[in-house]
């Protein structure tokens, strides 16, 4: 049995401490924000927060998540409403709004993780330049987050959108 | 033709449905049980349905756009449901818009006269009287809403179709007939684009919210009771058989299985972890036999070359004139391109469930850009009738084309081992599994040769296009297994449209040759189309030889270009996207070309493709360092007149996204493989562009009202490669003549 605090919920699962926090997530929480790409934390499409710092679940036993606070995009608005004060998660989060805003996803398989990227970026850089999101999805490791429909450019105009809206 | 079905307590609607032809009773489909295309509810809702999907580019946006163009709705107020084989009417495969749009247009226009019928009658109004605005019918000083006219009852409104639906066809390259599903006939009165109000507005995607939060349902997230996870265990090489099994550990793992038919080789569990890991445990285990078939990717361009191609599969021109144009020309341009075997490579491997039941029915989820083409194949494979084959479409990462004219991933995978298990069962392959064995995007290897006149402008061209089969969409579970898989036929065709009309004398001849390791149980690298298909590779070389005609000449590529051609639309928009990109008129190499040293050079490169009544231009500015060979596209300007745009928001967003996998193209994707395997099966040896990797890039869009709609994501990646190596000449005075143009191509290039 591990117990994992995800989306601000403790849930008491019965899973072997060497499955990955994917599996868990989408099969025993059924939160499918979190996707399988790769298998090998090469292209982000899994990537979750754990203590608020981007992790690979396809690659993290679920065992190293035990204690911590493990966020999923279906989490994002929470996480905005506790920052801003708000007893309930009325509205989406600004990076997700952002992303519809901005037509961001084509076929959207990859953006789940995208987003986790932009929200633990703007954590660190409430204000980033256009080189500095570049660099922060390309070389930030594991590895890029890659998108195979070529969506960077709309990435990047999302990423700044939600920046002005979270300084507003 | 409009009929009341029945009177209704409550709600009420208008179905509108398919008529088929009654040459076709052959049909095996009863018009009975056909869904309706389109149902006007009594709440003022509508729902759609179409057998195409969407695969990412804005499809559902642009269909609800139509349809609320010709019914004068807003397209808030329409609910699109597509791709379910049984809930869906017309089949069809999602290539495009082009291909599926004219279908809606005209369903929704001859509903809109129906429904105009309708309010004739009630109104007492004639309907050369009414006007429609949101849904609201007025005339003679009244209202009605669509929703009043179909209150109480269940109206029907028939429709004519040509065509017919799926059907296996070994006659044909891609092993299959019918890939256009029902085509709708007539031609009802349509609005002309002067009085469009929704088509030309930004309609956001209807599906994108529902991603962004994870609400939306993929055909991975598909769970059944009772499902069992399996992974495969595949081949040692792609021509591998199976000689035995590995065993599982029961203690290790309780619950799994080892399932095997013919090379077809699985683990199945209730818990996915334990089939990951079982699946492992059992591939270290198992023994395959030995093949090495393959040339090899470093031997690629010289197998081609030795490969006796015969007569060409496709050809269109003179050739008469064109051996006089040249036989007699002041001088010849000859040139080769080469371009390698590439991947659709989404970021999602493909996954599929399937639930065989002990009746025989059959029911398969699935991302497949081609629903009824995959329901016809599935029920090939197992011997049945399609009827009793469903196919349930849910969204997945893009295809790119890897599953046009039915061709599968994990499906035909996923029926079989529910088939042999007798639970509903879910195939995820895995990246490596994907990267290896999934349908290729064929090498293609070019020879352009061309004549010039006094003034360097050419006055013929012989173009001759060499490639491995772009048609196999056999199902793979199906021939490793050894059941039917469909079958192919290596075929090519002249692809790129001809946008230089001045010149008259042409030959463009296509040649095909069978999937590289075609002997195989697997069939070796199969073939199938990958975006802007054959078009690319085509116009690659075509823009190639242009830029090196226009550098021979000595004259701006440009200028070159619009010489060449009376298209206005073709020029206008080689003006318009010029003039966006501060092209200052003059010839390549840059007077400051280099091809040593460290520090860098810059140029910059142009290429147009004319295709589907569009004309797309791309400019590229490069620096170059020649040292290392390394190259960065540091801005990007792409222009398009696709006739009237439909949406500019969305086709802004897929010139940018199309031309980012075109610049990956162009810069760096390859399959390897060795004799035996596909050695390029991770994001680590198959690189795609980075976001870091990608230029500014600057849109340009004309929209017109005269010129009907044309192709507007796909063809952005065609222009990305020849523009790109066209600015390497400019930078280096060196012509690449080869993609990708990686630091170690280039480097040798600029040594030599």
């Amino acid at each position: 049995m591990l117990t994992l605090s995800v989306n601000g919920t403790k849930h008491v699962l019965p899973v072997a401490p060497d499955t990955p926090l994917l599996y868990v997530l989408r099969n025993e929480l059924k939160l499918t924000g979190p996707r399988f790409g790769c298998g090998v934390a090469q292209c982000g499409a899994c990537a979750v927060l754990v203590d608020g710092k981007e992790v690979r679940s396809c690659i993290a036993p679920a065992s190293s998540a035990v204690g911590k606070r493990v966020t999923t995009i279906e989490g994002l608005p929470a996480v905005w409403a506790a920052e801003k004060g708000l007893s309930e998660a009325k509205i989406l989060h600004p990076v997700q709004q952002a992303w519809i805003d901005e037509q961001v996803p084509q076929c959207g398989y990859c953006q789940s993780g995208m987003m986790i990227a932009a929200v633990q970026l703007l954590a660190k850089i409430p204000d980033p330049s256009v080189a500095q999101i570049k660099d922060a999805f390309t070389n930030t490791p594991p590895s890029p987050h890659l998108c195979r429909c070529g969506t960077y450019a709309a990435i990047i105009d999302a990423v700044q959108r939600a920046a002005k809206a979270m300084r507003d | 033709m409009l009929t009341r079905r029945c009177f209704v307590k409550l709600g009420g609607a208008l179905f509108v449905s398919l008529r088929l032809p009654a040459a076709e009773g052959e049909t095996s489909l009863d018009p009975a049980q056909l869904a309706s295309w389109l149902e006007i509810r009594s709440d003022n809702t509508i729902l759609a349905r179409t057998g195409r999907t969407e695969t990412g580019t804005g499809m559902s946006a642009f269909y609800a756009q139509m349809i609320a163009e010709e019914l004068c709705v807003r397209p808030e107020s329409i609910t699109l449901l597509m791709g379910d084989t049984d809930r869906t009417p017309d089949g069809g495969y999602s290539a495009g818009f082009l291909t599926g749009a004219e279908n809606v247009r005209k369903v929704a226009a001859y509903t809109y006269q129906a429904l105009l019928a309708l309010a004739a009658a009630q109104l007492g109004v004639p309907a050369e009287e009414l006007v429609v605005n949101d849904a609201t019918v007025s005339g003679g000083g009244k209202n009605i809403r669509y929703g009043e006219l179909v209150q109480g009852q269940h109206l029907d409104l028939k429709i004519p179709i040509t065509g017919k639906p799926v059907s296996m066809d070994p006659t044909a390259a891609n092993g299959a007939a019918g890939l256009d599903g029902f085509v709708v006939a007539g031609n009802p009165p349509m609005k002309t684009m002067g009085q469009y109000k929704v088509i030309g507005t930004s309609y956001p995607i209807p599906g994108v919210p529902a991603k962004v939060t994870g609400r939306t349902q993929w055909s991975c997230d598909v769970t059944l009771p009772g499902m069992l996870h399996a992974r495969m265990v595949r081949p040692a090489t792609l021509g591998s058989t199976l000689i035995s099994a590995g065993s599982l550990d029961r203690k290790r793992f309780p619950t799994a299985e080892v399932i095997k038919k013919g090379n077809l080789v699985a683990v199945v569990s209730p818990n996915e972890w334990e089939a990951v890991s079982a699946a492992r445990s059992v591939d270290a285990g198992t023994k395959w036999t030995e093949w090495a078939g393959l040339p090899g990717s470093q031997s690629l361009s010289s197998t081609l070359r030795k490969y006796d191609w015969g007569s060409p599969a496709g050809s269109r021109g003179n050739a008469a004139d064109v051996t006089a144009a040249l036989a007699s020309a002041s001088r010849t341009l000859s040139t080769s391109y080469e371009q390698p075997y590439v991947r659709h490579a989404p970021i999602g491997p493909f996954v599929a469930v399937a639930d065989v039941r002990a009746d025989g029915a059959v029911t398969v989820w699935t991302h497949s850009s081609h629903s009824q083409g995959l329901r016809a194949r599935i029920a090939n494979m197992l011997g049945t009738p399609a009827e009793k084959v469903v196919v349930r479409w849910l969204e997945h990462a893009g295809q790119y084309g890897r599953t046009t004219f039915g061709g599968d991933g994990a499906e035909s995978d996923a029926v079989i081992l529910s088939q042999m298990t007798g639970k509903p069962v879910r195939v995820q392959w895995t990246l490596q599994e994907d990267l290896a064995w999934s349908t290729v995007s064929p090498a293609w290897v070019s020879d352009m040769k061309a004549a010039t006149d006094a003034n360097g402008l050419v006055s013929a061209v012989h173009s001759r296009f060499y490639s491995p089969n772009n048609f196999d969409a056999r199902l793979l579970g199906a021939m490793l297994a050894g059941m039917p898989g469909g079958t192919t036929k290596p075929g090519s065709w002249v692809a790129t449209e001809w946008p230089y009309d001045k010149i008259q004398n042409r030959l463009e001849e296509a040649y095909a040759m069978p999937n590289l390791g075609a002997a195989s149980v697997s069939g070796g690298l199969r073939g199938n189309i990958m975006r802007t298909p054959g078009q690319r590779q085509q116009n690659f070389a075509l823009e190639g030889l242009m830029n090196e005609a226009a550098a021979a000449a000595e004259a701006d590529p440009i200028q070159f270009r619009i010489e060449h051609t009376t298209d206005q639309r073709l020029i206008g928009i080689l003006n318009a996207t010029a003039k966006a990109a501060g092209w200052e008129p003059r010839a390549s190499p840059h007077p400051n070309a280099r091809k040593s040293g460290i520090g860098a050079v810059t140029g910059r490169g142009v290429s147009i493709i004319a295709r589907s009544n569009a004309y797309w231009v791309g400019i590229a500015e490069v620096s170059v360092i020649p040292a290392t060979g390394a190259l960065q596209v540091t801005r990007f300007t792409i222009g398009l007149e696709c006739g009237k745009i439909i949406n500019p928001r969305q086709l802004d967003r897929c010139m940018k996204s199309g031309l980012v996998m075109g610049l990956s193209e162009a810069l760096k994707e390859e399959v390897t493989f060795d004799q035996g395997h596909v050695t390029s099966t991770d994001w680590n040896s198959y690189k795609i562009l980075t976001m870091a990797e990608m230029p500014d890039i600057q849109v340009v869009q004309i929209s017109r009202d005269d010129k009907g709609f044309g192709t507007g994501g796909e063809a952005a990646n065609a222009v990305a490669p020849p523009a790109v190596a066209a600015a390497f000449f400019d930078a280096t005075g060196v012509h690449a003549r080869r993609i990708p143009l990686t630091p170690e191509y280039l480097t040798k290039l600029l040594k030599a």
